[in-house]
């Protein structure tokens, strides 16, 4: 037997990581610092004769076809290695649903044959990145905005917050700012809103977006956009105000300063302070040139408020930078994951084949200690075996 | 070319319920099974360049991070450059005097250039370079260093982990007295024995956990300049989404940074049964070739099935169909029609397999029988239009190359033969129509052939001559839209 795991050894491919974003697919080897690519989460339906988002699914079949065609694009056209007998790193969120990650697992082990899956939570990959025991991972995604708190290698589970602030925000801003600087209704559609966003939108400071909104302001220069069809002029209100609905307050507190600062609330009294002096922002919308900047003088000033100014005591807000591109630091989290231990950690495919279970942290399968007591009565209920 | 060019009018059931065009299918000669590119098992064959078609090995492929050394795609529209060759002069050096310049040749330059968007690799400062094959400027990833210290010092972490878990371990033997493990035994000390392993003392992990630095948080957040709403934008000068993501590793915002990016190589794919494990294509080596050595297509080996012509669809109503049948083996077929709840069902028949084979699946269990329950789908089948078929066994000669040039039809056609010539047949059917079908919906009709098949595998050694066997495939019609 340890002949043979010898051998196993030897023959241990480098693993992959994968990071199957909304909108957005990361992937790449583990130990290195970039993903091999970063590719749109579509691949071309021939049925349907047209690009197919791997999210867009009615039911587990649809999905699973989805995963297959899309991991087949990323092994055999962008990494080109066969995905059998090799590790996978999964990084996810850690709101992903139950049937997304089944589904994602069988694909994984049944479909591909790949020898083991690590499943890792993306905001503790972020913070793997910093080094750093504590850190508040801020991940601006393309539909959500999580906050999570990570302490000592733990995401703090009860005060994980998520808001509808991603990049569909504020290009549901943007399409909508557009179209009334251009007096008509544009439909434009996705990526177009989102080539503007990138080339041209950035987010003002609060001093500005003040003046802004008091109207006392001029207007930022506007910047002409050519496309094929029809060129349209990019408002300088379109370019600095498309991202407010991540700081706009009106509805009970959803912002995004807000969240940040209930997560901090939330958590265990004596990581407070540190929290909030070990903030990453991070994710694909975090890139928008003064988007920190203006999250860390929000911060500033609402903490200053009630309910946060009797509650938290935090005066300081200090800001990490993570060594990787906004979009990939989860991603540069799970090579180095998946690198470190050599994917010791991974769930086997027989042990997947055995249990077809996966941990998952809502689930007392796997979060109650062996010794606890229940497990004893759970024995007792119903006899294993 | 039809089936390139127009919408797939016939779709075969696969075996694991897809339904796909025929040129999309596979035929296992060994499970006698039509197969598809979603139920097959995909393998990396060799890496090679699309554009100078050239091989690379894949341990070199590895190490070039699966690019081309010597081709490069625009950064900017991601079409191939061309190398452009131009005559530098010399440059007038007036310190050194007239009579070097006269000893001085003019020099061949090269510089990249794209002949789609007339991106240049001067546009962004790139040098010329005296040599055509390269030379070109690679730039490094600049958070490698950082996450290569990183890297040291989870690997360090990782190891002392183990080293105290083994610890714990060989004390709690120790205390149990019971076992005696190979330290005690010969004397050797933990560090000795860790280097024996050729696993790093524990001296230098540490040291790598002793000078690592975690990342420093900061108050400062760069903020953009005061003045830069009234800046001057110029959006061409700002990289697309997609240029961004092409240089992973950069991700440039200004288009002055992009760089030309080393075009990323292909693989020729050799593609496996998953029932059998037999090779279903496999691709000759040589990357201009596009022949295979092995190539099981369902196109040569089960009867195709083209629609010359139909009557519209009504609800309530029987209509004409003409239908062609296509041999495509060396030998005689006969076809029967059915209905597709006539197909017996066939359980997935257990092939006999080689002695490693049934031992290697045995030691890894539930593999192949968890996978296939996974797959199977059952296809949803139309059952609005059925397809009246009549009850008689068609004979198919055998695919007769020479046939091609003897241009009379034969005329034994009877109601329903229509016309038969060499290996093909053309059938006069009735689609019978339900009152209820929706219309403006699309009319479809599922139909089921039997068919005879002769199997050519080389028969081993004890095995008997090439036998025949009765098969089963079910397609479905597609028949426009039922007419209002
Ligand atoms: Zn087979
Ligand atoms: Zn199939
Ligand atoms: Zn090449
Ligand atoms: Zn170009």
């Amino acid at each position: 037997m340890a002949l043979y795991e010898g051998i196993a050894l030897i023959q241990e491919k480098q693993a992959v990581v994968l990071d199957l974003g909304t909108d957005y697919t990361k992937f790449g080897f583990t130990g290195e610092a970039a993903p091999r690519c970063i590719i749109p989460s579509e691949y071309w339906c021939t049925s349907e004769r047209r690009f197919k988002r791997v999210y867009d699914y009615n039911n587990e079949e649809e999905l699973y076809d989805n995963l297959v065609h899309m991991l087949h694009l990323l092994y055999f056209r962008h990494v080109l290695v066969n995905p059998k007998e090799r590790k996978v790193v999964v990084v996810e969120s850690l709101l992903s649903p139950t049937m997304f990650r089944e589904t994602l697992a069988k694909v994984l082990f049944l479909h591909y044959e790949v020898s083991g899956v690590m499943w890792a939570d993306s905001a503790r990959l972020c913070a793997l990145t910093l080094g750093a025991p504590v850190a508040l991972v801020v991940s601006l995604g393309a539909r959500d905005a999580e906050v999570v708190a990570v302490v000592h290698g733990c995401p703090v589970l009860q005060a994980i917050q998520s808001q509808p602030l991603g990049a569909r925000a504020i290009h549901d801003e943007l399409a909508r700012l557009l179209d009334r600087d251009n007096g008509t209704e544009l439909h434009l559609p996705d990526h177009v809103l989102e080539d503007i966003k990138v080339r041209a939108c950035f987010v003002p400071g609060r001093a500005r977006a003040l003046q802004l909104a008091g109207g006392g302001a001029p207007a930022a220069r506007a910047a002409p956009y050519t496309r094929a069809e029809r060129s349209l002029s990019v408002s300088g209100a379109a370019r600095e105000l498309a991202a407010e609905p991540l700081f706009a307050r009106d509805n009970e507190m959803a912002s995004l300063p807000d969240a940040v600062l209930q997560c901090i609330a939330l958590c265990p009294i004596d990581a407070r302070r540190e929290l909030a002096e070990n903030v990453l922002v991070t994710g694909g919308t975090a890139a928008l040139p003064g988007l920190r900047a203006r999250l860390a003088q929000e911060l500033r000033h609402l903490v200053t408020l009630p309910p946060y100014r009797d509650r938290l005591r935090v005066s300081k807000f200090k800001f990490h930078t993570a060594p990787a591109h906004d979009n990939a630091a989860a991603w540069v989290g799970g090579a180095l994951c998946g690198a470190a231990d050599g994917g010791a950690r991974a769930l086997a495919r027989d042990a997947f084949a055995r249990e077809r279970r996966l941990a998952d942290w809502p689930s007392l399968l796997h979060t109650t200690p062996r010794t606890h007591p229940h497990w004893d009565e759970l024995a007792e209920a119903e006899p294993l075996g | 070319m039809a089936y390139l060019t127009q919408p797939d009018y016939i779709k075969y059931v696969c075996s694991c319920g897809q339904l796909k065009p025929i040129t999309n299918l596979y035929f296992c000669r060994h499970c006698l099974k039509i197969r598809c590119g979603f139920c097959i098992c995909h393998e990396v064959d060799s890496h090679y360049c699309a554009n100078c078609l050239e091989n690379m090995p894949s341990s070199e492929a590895r190490l070039k991070k699966n690019r081309c050394s010597s081709c490069f795609d625009c950064p900017s529209c991601f079409h191939t450059l061309s190398t452009r060759a131009t005559i530098a002069q010399p440059r007038q050096d007036p310190a050194a005097g007239d009579a070097k310049i006269e000893n001085k040749q003019p020099k061949k330059m090269y510089y990249l250039s794209c002949f789609n968007c007339r991106w240049t690799s001067r546009d962004v400062g790139i040098p010329d370079q005296p040599v055509a094959s390269g030379g070109w400027p690679e730039r490094t990833n600049p958070f490698a260093a950082r996450v290569n210290q990183l890297l040291d010092y989870y690997k360090a972490i990782a190891q002392q982990e183990k080293q105290e878990k083994l610890d714990r371990e060989r004390k709690k033997f120790a205390i149990r007295g019971k076992y005696m493990n190979l330290t005690d035994k010969t004397g050797l000390t933990g560090a000795m024995a860790r280097n024996i392993a050729g696993l790093a003392s524990s001296e230098s992990s540490s040291s790598a956990i002793a000078n690592f630095v975690p990342s420093q948080a900061s108050e400062e957040v760069e903020e953009l300049p005061e003045d830069y709403h009234t800046q001057e934008v110029n959006l061409k000068q700002i990289t697309s989404m997609r240029q961004r993501l092409r240089a992973a590793e950069w991700q440039p915002r200004s288009a002055a940074r992009l760089q030309p990016a080393a075009r990323a190589l292909s693989v020729k794919r050799s593609q496996r049964c998953r029932a059998c494990d037999h090779n279903l294509t496999k691709p000759e080596y040589n990357p201009g070739s596009v022949k295979f050595k092995i190539e099981l297509l369902a196109y040569y080996h089960v009867p195709e099935v083209k629609i010359i012509s139909y009557e519209t669809v009504k609800p309530g109503e029987t209509t004409a169909l003409l239908l062609k049948l296509t041999n495509p083996t060396a030998h005689e077929m006969q076809v029967r029609l059915l209905q597709p709840q006539d197909v017996p069902e066939v359980e997935e028949r257990e092939e006999p397999k080689s002695i490693e084979k049934s031992l290697e699946k045995s030691l890894n269990l539930e593999k192949d029988s968890s996978w296939s329950k996974v797959l199977q789908r059952r296809a949803a089948l139309p059952t609005a239009c059925a397809v009246r078929a009549p009850d008689a066994a068609l004979t198919l000669a055998q695919r007769d190359d020479a046939a091609e040039y003897d241009d009379d039809p034969q005329h034994d056609t009877s109601d329903i033969i229509m016309w038969r010539k060499s290996n093909k047949l053309a059938l006069r059917l009735q689609v019978a129509t339900a009152a209820g079908a929706a219309p403006g919906g699309p009319a479809r009709a599922a139909l089921a052939l039997q068919y005879s098949y002769r199997n050519t595998v080389p028969p081993a050694a004890a095995a008997p001559a090439p036998r025949d066997h009765t098969l089963y495939t079910t397609l479905v019609i597609h028949l426009g839209t039922v007419a209002e």
